[in-house]
């Protein structure tokens, strides 16, 4: 039983790790329809980042509070400079662009902060284990399981009801009618674009105190976060959430379970995704 | 993008040295090529390979080069892929018409091209890799290796387990062929010293994928698999964060033995800090305090100067191997390949390590293996081993009749 409950919140904390990740991906696709695969890199740079305030403000709040906010206008930056030039044009200028910029990234990382290895510690507060039955579990697992769904919450009511929501699901719905209304996309979607890069970085910024910061550690979750999204549907907030969820508790009982067979898992998943339902758990028809 | 600054940098440097040093070196130079992991998240290995062959190479140069040659490094970048390795490989050996290789960090990558190495008619020096296969069922006249390799390492781990009182033991290391081949040879050892000592079967030790970043599962297992021994093979990253996780999960919390065979790394000890936990059995390639030799205090000094940290295991690989190849040189008298490989087959040297001796009949180094216990100390802000304990190489080495090598 308690090991039950133990799978059970690994489970929980990496899929909303991923939630968090996959939520950044998924929200510039659906609005900006860009796939970003620097978007990986934009977990890395939070987590760096939040390792690197903390060394000027040593808390582990100001670093995750300032750090994603710094890479959200790296972000801003990006949009203007770079991905504008390429909304209209085909897919693959896109890709090119974006895998580029994940190159840029990695590399600057490796100049700025060395090849080598980096932990940050999480805040005392979290910094524990709590008793369950006659095992320990650390707090700050804890803390990331309420944490993803608590910034996911604030995102859909933001979207759902806020006014700012409203417009931007208007400009992902219709780019010209939203325009011919009077909505300032090209802002709008700097805006949506920064929101994702601080979606990406936040997670990094999360994950810093629980795994290790090495050049390139975007690598592994953005090939997941892909996962959740094509399985949850392209731009769909529950199915990111739905996609994360799944993910996460498969990995982590699997591992019990299934033995090494368990690393085929996401791939299984996705395909089966594809064949059943090539939309998605929530994706409609285009 | 890195090329174009590397060049940018490098080439001014080049044509002031040429300047400069043109009337010096009437001999043509030696050309030495470095393959190691330098981009992706490993990037950390060729990065210290990089450090440790830039040292000796300034230092070689500076006492008079190889056998009155300048010696000339050229770094290539493996990525960890064994078709870019190859690619690598023969870019230094065709292109740059390198004299001698060193270099490779994965076992994957080292068994894969190692069988290629002999079309490229170019001696290679291992420095990293550790698979038993190099020196064993791929072995063959062109590759050599200097470094501890995995049977010798694990069956130090073996020594030290006969000695606990654990009776069941259990594994985690990473999901490829090191890892598994760690808990086989581990295995195999413990069994003959401690007839009475129990093994997990495969499907109840851990062996998480390379990519893992949460070892929670896995120690879940392994806190539920009843066993009072504990192998890990895990290293760098991984290593680091399973630790940090296994901390806060409570797996030593005393009532285990737990022996990290490569839990010793600079790297490793460098980023967890005080959060290493202390008097845990961790092992490694080369200590920087395991020998208080002249040879040895000369070099960490040189390179603590230089580079303001302790060597790591594979900066003084690469060191190593480019020492080793200037003693074969100058017991061949010359650079000629074929005769470097001929004296460098029985060649003993000394370096910080210790003395070595390349075994002829599989081209693997006799080479001491040190473990020692994670203990603090207030003149290093990292872990260090204490005590140390010094295995001799031959007491864990396998013959060369069991290392599998038919040349």
């Amino acid at each position: 039983m308690e090991s039950f409950l133990i799978n059970l919140l690994n489970g929980l904390s990496w899929g909303m790790l991923l939630f968090l990740i996959s939520l950044g991906l998924t929200t510039v696709f659906g609005v900006l329809g860009i796939l970003n695969f620097a978007h990986g890199s934009f977990f890395m740079l939070g987590a760096y980042l939040c390792m690197q305030i903390m060394h000027i403000m040593p808390s582990f709040w100001s670093g995750i509070l300032v750090g994603p906010l710094v890479v959200a206008l790296l972000g801003v930056l990006i949009e203007r400079v770079l991905l504008r030039k390429v909304y209209g044009r085909d897919i693959s200028f896109q890709l090119l662009l974006t895998f580029a910029i994940l190159l840029v990234l990695d590399d600057a990382v490796r100049i700025i902060w060395g090849p080598g290895y980096h932990v940050v510690e999480p805040p005392a507060i979290l910094s524990g284990v709590f008793t369950l039955g006659t095992r320990t579990y650390p707090v700050y697992r804890l803390f990331l399981v309420i944490a993803g769904p608590l910034v996911g919450l604030a995102l859909w009511l933001f979207f759902q009801f806020s006014r700012w929501g409203r417009i931007i699901r208007a400009a992902a719905m219709d780019r010209e009618m939203a325009e011919g209304v009077g909505i300032r996309v090209p802002m709008l979607f700097t805006v949506v674009f920064a929101l994702g890069t601080w979606l990406a970085a936040f997670g990094g910024a999360l994950a810093a105190p629980h795994q290790s910061l090495a050049p390139s550690m975007g690598e592994r979750i953005i090939i997941e976060s892909f996962i959740v999204v094509v399985c949850g549907g392209m731009g769909s907030f529950p199915g990111a959430f739905a996609g994360a969820l799944i993910l996460g508790l498969f990995e982590s009982f699997g591992t019990v379970f299934l033995g090494s067979a368990q690393m085929a898992v996401p791939y299984i998943l996705l395909a089966a995704v594809l064949l059943v339902r090539p939309y998605g758990f929530f994706g409609r028809e285009v | 993008m890195r090329k174009g600054i590397i060049a940018a940098m490098v080439l001014p440097l080049v044509v002031i040295s040429l300047v400069l040093a043109a009337p010096a070196w009437s001999a043509p130079t030696v050309k030495v090529g470095f393959v190691y992991i330098m981009s992706g998240p490993f990037s950390a290995y060729g990065q210290f390979a990089k450090k440790g062959a830039e040292l000796a190479v300034d230092e070689i140069n500076a006492a008079g080069g190889i056998s009155g040659h300048k010696v000339e490094a050229f770094f290539e970048d493996s990525t960890g892929k064994p078709d870019v390795a190859i690619r690598a490989l023969r870019k230094l050996v065709f292109q740059e018409k390198v004299d001698f290789l060193i270099g490779l960090d994965s076992s994957g990558v080292a068994k894969t091209v190692v069988p290629s190495i002999p079309q490229m008619k170019t001696p290679l020096i291992i420095t990293h890799a550790a698979t038993p296969d190099v020196t064993g069922s791929v072995c063959n006249r062109y590759v050599f290796r200097i470094s501890v390799n995995l049977p010798q390492n694990v069956k130090a781990a073996a020594m030290l387990a006969a000695g606990t009182d654990a009776k069941t033991w259990t594994t985690i290391g990473p999901d490829y062929a090191f890892g598994h081949q760690s808990w086989e040879y581990f295995e195999k050892y413990l069994q003959v010293m401690k007839p009475d000592a129990n093994f997990l079967p495969k499907d109840a030790v851990a062996f998480p994928p390379f990519k893992t970043t949460d070892f929670n599962p896995y120690i879940n297992k392994i806190m539920q698999s009843g066993a009072d021994g504990v192998l890990v093979s895990l290293w760098g990253g991984n290593l680091i964060d399973f630790v940090r996780q296994a901390q806060e999960m409570g797996l030593f919390d005393g009532k285990r033995q737990v022996l990290m065979t490569l839990g010793a790394a600079t790297e490793v000890l460098s980023a967890l800090g005080d959060k290493m936990p202390e008097g845990l059995w961790v092992g490694t390639r080369y200590w920087f305090l395991a020998n208080d030799s002249q040879r040895n205090q000369d070099f960490v000094k040189a390179y603590f100067d230089r580079y303001g940290e302790y060597p790591s295991y594979n900066a003084h690989g690469a060191y190593g191997a480019l020492y080793t190849y200037k003693a074969a040189a100058e017991k061949a008298g010359g650079i000629d390949k074929e005769k470097v490989i001929d004296a460098l087959e029985g060649l003993t040297v000394e370096l910080p390590v210790g003395e070595i001796t390349i075994r002829p009949e599989d081209h693997q180094a006799l080479s001491d293996v040190s473990w020692g216990q994670t203990a603090g100390h207030a003149n290093y802000p990292i872990r260090i081993l204490n005590p140390v304990k010094i295995f001799k190489a031959g007491d864990v080495t396998p013959s060369p009749a069991d290392s599998g090598c038919r040349k």
